[in-house]
């Protein structure tokens, strides 16, 4: 079942340099009880999306068109005041460094009570549980002697651990996770992420994993969205793509890995660079460095066509598997 | 065989902290532990550990930036330990590091033919036609057009920028480079890139080099030998090949599996280490890794693994291969 539904969502920033177009038309789904992996490279949008969702976005960005929809509510509608009850509260969000997301003048304990007392009605010795609870859940240690302690007294990892916990407070629906591990040391981020499969199977919540790393997709994620300069070039279930990529961005990164037995050869490389999101671009922006260029690729934008049940890829190739 | 260029032995490094009233009293932080090891000239070691592993303590101890309390260094002969000032700075310019941060590490002023040429400058005496031509040279080799001398750091991508950095440490054709982390900060396609750079002027120039990352996917790619660090230690040692084939300390293992492999089909089994890394300032006795390891015995708990070697071409410190003694 769809829970949230992107569609074809255009974000612009307006800089000294000029306009920055950093989503042209972006497209996806998200199934309830999902983890969907937003990835891609710098600049790719992928963190502007998690912000639009949120209706995060700077003061100098503009939605110029595009739906949001969450339980049939195009969130880009809303007041201001209809989306704060919205934020926080069925969608949440955790941040790549949780040392700036949390409070550092308020004790752990003290700001989940925050939020549960923002959220609901129950007296304070209720909230206490919860509180207790929801630390122990995402598997801080010590949770009584948590509740008074500060975010800097905190490592790297614990810090996450509460950011998550203070997430979960209100109970959301959907949680946006943005590079929430790129912080962190590998055994600590296999701690995190094996929290995340945890919450999203025993809780049920719909997860969008915003990462750059396709190992991190390939072992948390059921979906995944790939991102290339604003626009979605290949989605779908996540065996299908790393068994096959079918847009030749998706197909160049995962090339571009190095592998157990890789040693001495070369790797490849995709030429070229990312164009800055100040050129317009009218036809596929991947084509001047894709080594299945057509001529028609610089003139026209290829939409997601439909390779299999859940396999999309935006490529002019596949053009014909749609048409005949 | 020949000597090899590079050989640590006990090398030991402790930070001294100011704690109480007034910094009267202080405490002592275990940064390097007793490493050793050897690397032959024209060979990658890959030293991989988490943050506060020492990994990049150790570069710069390598580089005498930092004086080690204990332990020796010979680079080709020479003990560095021993050197005076002016004599370590003839050294230095074979042996040379680059960065993870290209636009923390290039001075922001500079343009690029000031940036490669400044270690000519210092140690080498040339006409500025001379200079052009070797940084005309310099730059051909990793890969940039000419028009970059002109170019300042905030002008270029993260790719070019370590391009830059990586032109200027050859500058003075060294024999050993340090890199430490010098492809964190890229993306995935530009990582490529720079590996494939990095492994072409490996084999063009017969650089030794001593290659620090967390990223064990990269790491198997470039190097020959694998150190793993743990809190100031080297645990285990041996080649490439064998640390993934057959990771011996429980440390590797867990490292190994926690690293996310691109394959969703992968079935392997998954060993997530409770904890964090200890703190340096408070070791625990025994094995430092005694805490969080998923094997551990009785006598980890307060004797110190040494490290030995289990085979001709692997060294482990763990109790678990005492027996085999």
């Amino acid at each position: 079942m769809t829970l949230l539904k992107v569609e074809n969502l255009h974000v612009q920033f307006t800089t000294p340099f000029g306009i920055v177009r950093a989503l042209r038309g972006i497209d996806f789904e998200l199934d309830k009880g999902d983890i969907m992996g937003l990835v891609g490279e710098t600049g790719c949008g992928k963190s502007v999306t998690g912000r639009s969702i949120m209706r995060l976005l700077d003061e100098n960005a503009e939605v110029t068109e595009g739906r949001i929809i969450f339980n049939k509510t195009d969130l880009l509608r809303l007041s201001e005041r209809e989306m704060h009850a919205i934020r926080g509260d069925r969608i949440a969000m955790i941040f790549q460094d949780p040392a700036t997301a949390l409070n550092p003048l308020f004790t752990i304990g003290g700001q989940i009570n925050d939020v549960l007392r923002a959220h609901s009605p129950a007296p304070a010795a209720q909230r206490r549980k919860a509180t207790l609870e929801l630390l122990a859940s995402v598997g801080l240690p010590d949770p009584a002697q948590m509740m008074d302690v500060y975010p800097h007294q905190l490592s790297g990892g614990q810090q996450q651990r509460a950011m998550i916990a203070l997430s979960l407070a209100a109970e959301p629906e959907v949680i946006i996770a943005d590079e929430p591990t790129t912080a962190l040391d590998v055994t600590i981020q296999a701690q995190i992420l094996d929290l995340l499969r945890t919450l999203q199977r025993e809780r049920a919540i719909s997860v969008i994993l915003i990462t750059h790393d396709l190992g991190i997709v390939a072992e948390t994620c059921q979906k995944v969205a790939v991102l290339y300069a604003g626009r979605v070039v290949e989605q779908g279930a996540v065996a299908a793509i790393f068994a096959g990529p079918q847009h030749p961005y998706s197909r160049g990164l995962l090339a571009a890995l190095p592998r157990p037995g890789s040693r001495g050869t070369d790797l490849k490389v995709i030429p070229g660079n990312v164009p800055s999101g100040l050129e317009r671009i009218d036809g596929c922006a991947f084509a001047p460095r894709c080594e299945f260029v057509m001529e028609r690729c610089h003139r026209l934008q290829p939409p997601l066509f439909s390779l299999a049940a859940e396999h999309q890829a935006a490529c002019l190739l596949h053009e014909d598997r749609v048409h005949g | 065989m020949a000597e090899p260029l590079l050989k640590v032995r006990d090398l030991s490094l402790t930070y001294w902290r100011r704690t109480g009233l007034f910094g009267r009293g202080s405490q002592a932080i275990q940064a390097l532990n007793d490493v050793s090891f050897e690397l032959n000239a024209g060979e990658t070691l890959g030293i991989v550990g988490e943050s506060g592993c020492g990994k990049s303590t150790l570069a710069r101890c390598l580089l005498r930036l930092l004086r080690p309390s204990n332990g020796s260094i010979q680079f080709d002969g020479v003990d560095l330990l021993a050197l005076n000032a002016d004599d370590m700075r003839q050294m230095r310019q074979r042996m040379q590091i680059v960065l993870q941060n290209p636009f923390a590490s290039l001075n922001p002023r500079l343009k690029g033919f000031d940036l490669i040429a400044e270690p000519l400058r210092t140690h080498a005496a040339m006409t500025r036609e001379t200079m052009k031509d070797r940084v005309a040279a310099l730059l051909t080799e990793v890969g940039l057009s000419l028009d970059f001398m002109n170019r300042h750091p905030h002008q270029l991508s993260g790719g070019q920028a370590q391009r830059i950095a990586l032109a200027r440490a050859l500058a003075l054709n060294p024999a050993f480079v340090i890199l430490d982390e010098p492809t964190s900060a890229l993306d995935v396609s530009v990582q490529a890139q720079i590996i494939n750079l990095l492994i072409r002027l490996q084999r063009q120039r017969r650089l030794t080099y001593l290659f620090i990352t967390h990223d064990l996917s990269v790491i198997q790619h470039i190097s020959d030998r694998i150190a793993v660090m743990y809190l100031g230690k080297i645990v285990e040692e041996t080649s490439s090949e064998e640390v993934f084939a057959h990771p011996q300390h429980p440390y590797t293992q867990a490292l190994l599996s926690s690293t996310p492999a691109p394959d969703p089909k992968s079935d392997r089994q998954r060993i997530i280490l409770a904890g964090t890394v200890p703190s340096a300032l408070n070791p625990p006795p025994g094995c430092s890794f005694h805490p969080r390891c998923p094997q551990v015995m009785d006598r980890c708990r307060t004797l110190r693994p040494e490290l030995r070697w289990t085979s001709a071409d692997h060294r482990v410190s763990c109790h678990l291969f005492d027996a085999l003694e």
